[in-house]
């Protein structure tokens, strides 16, 4: 491009008493691209603009402004050191050098822009300032010693490369300048201390730094939400922790219950939909909540003090989905403070605690899970179906909460029982397939072997029998429900079971008290945990959607084989008597 | 006193730096040649020198554990000024290498950029070496064979600032300057005394020499004593004569 034979023509820039050679016109630079590249000219007028705004060449007049413009106007090539090419870092302390030269230049009456930047780098390179006057000295010195043509154009360049690097916009753009620069300074040793703090607390919960057992939900699809130890012990830690476990969040609201303050949640809760729901319904929302919520005499009155009440209500006549903010905080440290302490050594949660169980690993069988997807849909349909049922204290995930028989509840089967003795029961299984009748009669040797193993306390479930087959379906079952268990066999057993046992059981409630006179036999904690789910696995939910059918096969054992127990909605037990007819097909 | 000392070399640095700065600035430009090389190779060496001189002192004077705590503040303060210059320092150079690598002086057609720059850095080279004039001898092939020193040179560099910063525990950001904002505009009275005249183009009005100014009031000054001596002359002949 300086080639004096093709380049662009260089003409000499003429000021008061000085010449300056090596100036272009905007319109030679422009000619030039256009022959070189064979280009049209608005395309080289672009690249030229390109070229300027980078900085590898800059206008002589009208500086400021970083285009090229195809008229008689001046550039003038930067010299390499102030080319962007080679990607060297701007520093702020060439800057602060810079403006300072400037200042003494002339004489103090700096831009408004260049001044509002003296200041704020005076202000946060204080420390370094009096290197930055030293060197600006120096500098201004040493460029004084040349000749003056060259010390115009010294000059020039440096002002050009900093309207490249710090173009002179308005105020706006302070503010997206170093990071550090404006904000409140945390002391590292706080922060850091957080961290540690974090990282210990949550280390043995984190599924990717931790075994998560059973199955890691970032190796398997199972949306498992088993409620064991660890998890339980996450609540533990911070109020946030409870709130967003969507089990921890179930519990506690039994809690809230108990102590008759659960409109706090509840507020807590509509609060929060109103800020994520749609946009559309949010008027409505709001207006409901305070109708329920805030005013005099509503029907689940809150208790906020009345400044926040104040802020709340003048902020309904323009309602926006973050309206209720305050007012949300406010309850939500209330709960922290006040509730979520008491709930921490309330017998509820040691309830909880005492059933959370360690589950086993899961053992990875090639089954087809459900697209998440229609997982969704299903937890969906059934959030409907229970808000429909009525007002009614929603545990449905809690499957350690006492069953409400008519709610469905879709629990998974528990733990596996370790105790049952592994290989014994496909026998009898098939035995007791042959009719629903003969089931009762074949379950008792079945349980009769089952529970031998099992030693004493089994025994106690023989005089049950008598009382209903039922019982024994339920302690078959559960004992049937370990790792061994071949799942063809309890296809075919379930599958026989099926028909005879739970469609006549399925309405009643006495499945419930089946599973509670059970419950007081068994001693150790293992036997509770069997009724409870026997009860559940009896509590059918007949309008299941047609799609849950689908897998059962496999996920039921999967369900029993893996201790993933009370999938949140996620896996629910499927009525039997439906998939006979699958099973079949399939077995 | 050690901190005076420490004051004129550190003075010192600064200059050698700033001048480098200037040359560094036009290398690859029309002002390139086979003098700017070797006036960047001395300025450097002797930045260098001056460099590893303040280090030492500064090193052993914040050492030193009887020193008082203004003493220490100041002295850190010295410490953050060599600091800073010779990450200047280090920058430069750094630069002045790839610069020099792309623009190379023994080949057939140079390919200089066409700054408008054309004089000559001699002048700011001999005041970086505090010298009157400029001694060249260097060979012809001083770009290649300066940029090899060049380069074991910056690793020295780094290799210092390392250890300085492992050795010396100074807080930079604890200091606090001295000089407060606008103190260059207060020490330029005497820098505008000789002079400044710079010619600024298009929308900048033209500033008038300062220059002209002072010497304006040195002749009316001049010629004010004349007179008054004249007339105290003629008055002394008067009163004699009379």
């Amino acid at each position: 491009m300086q080639d004096p034979k093709s380049g662009v023509k260089s003409q000499t820039q003429r000021l008061v008493i000085t010449t300056i050679p090596h100036a272009i016109t905007g319109e030679d630079i422009v000619a030039w691209i256009v022959n070189r590249f064979k280009i049209d000219a608005t395309e080289a007028r672009a690249m030229g603009t390109m070229m300027v705004a980078f900085g590898y060449i800059y206008p002589l007049q009208d500086h400021k402004r970083l285009i090229l413009k195809p008229d008689t106007s001046l550039y003038r090539f930067q010299t390499p050191y102030f080319w962007p090419a080679q990607q060297w870092p701007v520093e702020d302390t060439d800057y602060a050098i810079y403006l300072a030269k400037r200042n003494i230049r002339k004489k103090g009456m700096l831009e408004l822009y260049e001044q509002e930047q003296y200041n704020s780098l005076y202000k946060w390179m204080n420390h370094k300032w009096d290197f930055i006057v030293m060197q600006a000295k120096e500098q201004y010195r040493a460029g004084k010693e040349r000749k003056k043509p060259d010390r115009v154009v010294f000059d020039c360049q440096e002002r050009a490369y900093w309207v490249v690097h710090r173009p002179p916009v308005r105020n706006i753009w302070t503010e997206y300048r170093p990071y550090g620069q404006f904000k409140p300074r945390v002391k590292s040793s706080v922060s850091i201390g957080a961290i540690v703090k974090y990282a210990t607390t949550y280390k043995e919960h984190d599924p990717l730094l931790h075994s998560c057992l059973p199955s890691n939900p970032w190796l398997t699809d199972d949306l498992v939400l088993i409620k064991h130890l660890i998890k339980v012990e996450c609540w533990t830690f911070s109020f946030g922790e409870l709130l967003m476990d969507p089990r921890g969040r179930a519990d506690f609201r039994l809690f809230l219950k108990k102590e008759f303050s659960g409109e706090n949640l509840a507020f807590w809760e509509a609060c929060e939909d109103l800020k994520w729901g749609a946009a559309e319904t949010m008027k409505e929302k709001a207006q409901q909540i305070y109708k329920t919520f805030l005013a005099r005499g509503a029907p689940r009155w809150i208790n906020i003090d009345g400044k926040t009440m104040d802020i709340t209500v003048k902020g309904l006549a323009h309602p926006h989905c973050y309206v209720l903010d305050a007012a949300q905080t406010h309850i939500y440290m209330l709960m922290k403070k006040d509730s979520y302490g008491r709930y921490l050594k309330s017998p509820v949660f040691k309830e909880t605690q005492r059933k959370a169980i360690a589950p086993e690993p899961h053992r990875f069988t090639r089954r087809p899970s459900l697209s998440p997807i229609i997982l969704r849909q299903q937890e969906e349909e059934q959030k409907a179906k229970l808000a429909a049922s009525g007002p009614v204290d929603i545990t449905q995930l809690c499957r350690f909460t006492a069953p409400v028989p008519h709610l469905a509840v879709y629990t998974g089967i528990c733990e596996a029982q370790s105790t049952a003795s592994p290989g014994l029961m496909t026998l009898p299984n098939s035995a007791a397939c042959p009719s629903p009748i003969s089931v009762a009669i074949d379950s008792t040797p079945a349980s009769e072997r089952r529970f031998d193993g099992n030693g004493g306390p089994s025994s106690s479930h023989f005089p049950s029998i008598a009382e209903a087959s039922v019982s024994e379906e339920e302690n078959q079952t559960p004992a049937l429900k370990s790792r061994m268990t071949l799942s063809l066999s309890r296809l075919l057993r379930r599958g026989c079971n099926g028909p005879s046992v739970f469609a006549s059981l399925s309405p009643k409630c006495a499945v419930v008290s089946g599973g509670g006179k059970v419950q007081p036999l068994g001693v150790e904690p293992l036997a509770q945990p069997q009724p409870r789910r026997i009860a559940n696995f009896f509590q059918i939910k007949v309008d299941i959607p047609p799609e849950c059918r689908i897998y059962p096969i496999d996920s039921e054992d999967e369900e029993d084989d893996s201790p993933n127990a009370a999938r949140g909605g996620v896996k629910e037990i499927i009525c039997p008597w439906e998939t006979v007819t699958k099973k079949d097909g399939a077995g | 006193m050690g901190k005076d000392e420490c004051k004129t070399m550190l003075d010192a640095l600064n200059k050698v730096t700033a001048c480098y700065r200037h040359l560094v600035i036009a290398l690859g430009s029309t002002s390139d040649s086979q003098n700017l090389r070797e006036e960047l190779k001395k300025t450097r060496k002797k930045a260098q020198e001056l460099a590893v001189a303040n280090r030492t002192k500064l090193t052993s004077l914040l050492k030193d554990k009887n020193i008082s705590k203004d003493d220490r503040a100041e002295y850190e303060r010295l410490w953050v000024l060599f600091t800073s210059s010779v990450e200047l320092l280090e920058v430069d150079m750094k630069r002045s290498l790839e610069i020099g690598q792309d623009f190379p002086l023994k080949v057939p057609t140079r390919h200089l950029i066409q700054t408008g720059m054309t004089g000559s850095t001699t002048t700011v080279a001999a005041r970086a070496m505090s010298v009157q004039n400029m001694k060249y001898e260097a060979d012809a092939n001083i770009d290649t064979v300066d940029l090899k020193e060049l380069e074991t040179e910056i690793a020295q560099v780094d290799q210092m600032m390392e250890e300085m910063e492992m050795k010396v525990q100074v807080a930079p950001w604890a200091v606090e300057a001295k000089q407060e904002a606008g103190a260059e505009l207060k020490s330029t009275v005497s820098v505008g005394n000789s002079s400044v005249g710079v010619i600024s183009i298009c929308e900048e009005e033209p500033k008038e020499t300062v220059e002209g100014e002072t010497g304006l009031m040195k002749v009316f000054a001049g010629v004010i004593f004349t007179a008054v001596l004249l007339i105290a002359g003629i008055l002394g002949y008067l009163v004699i004569n009379l």
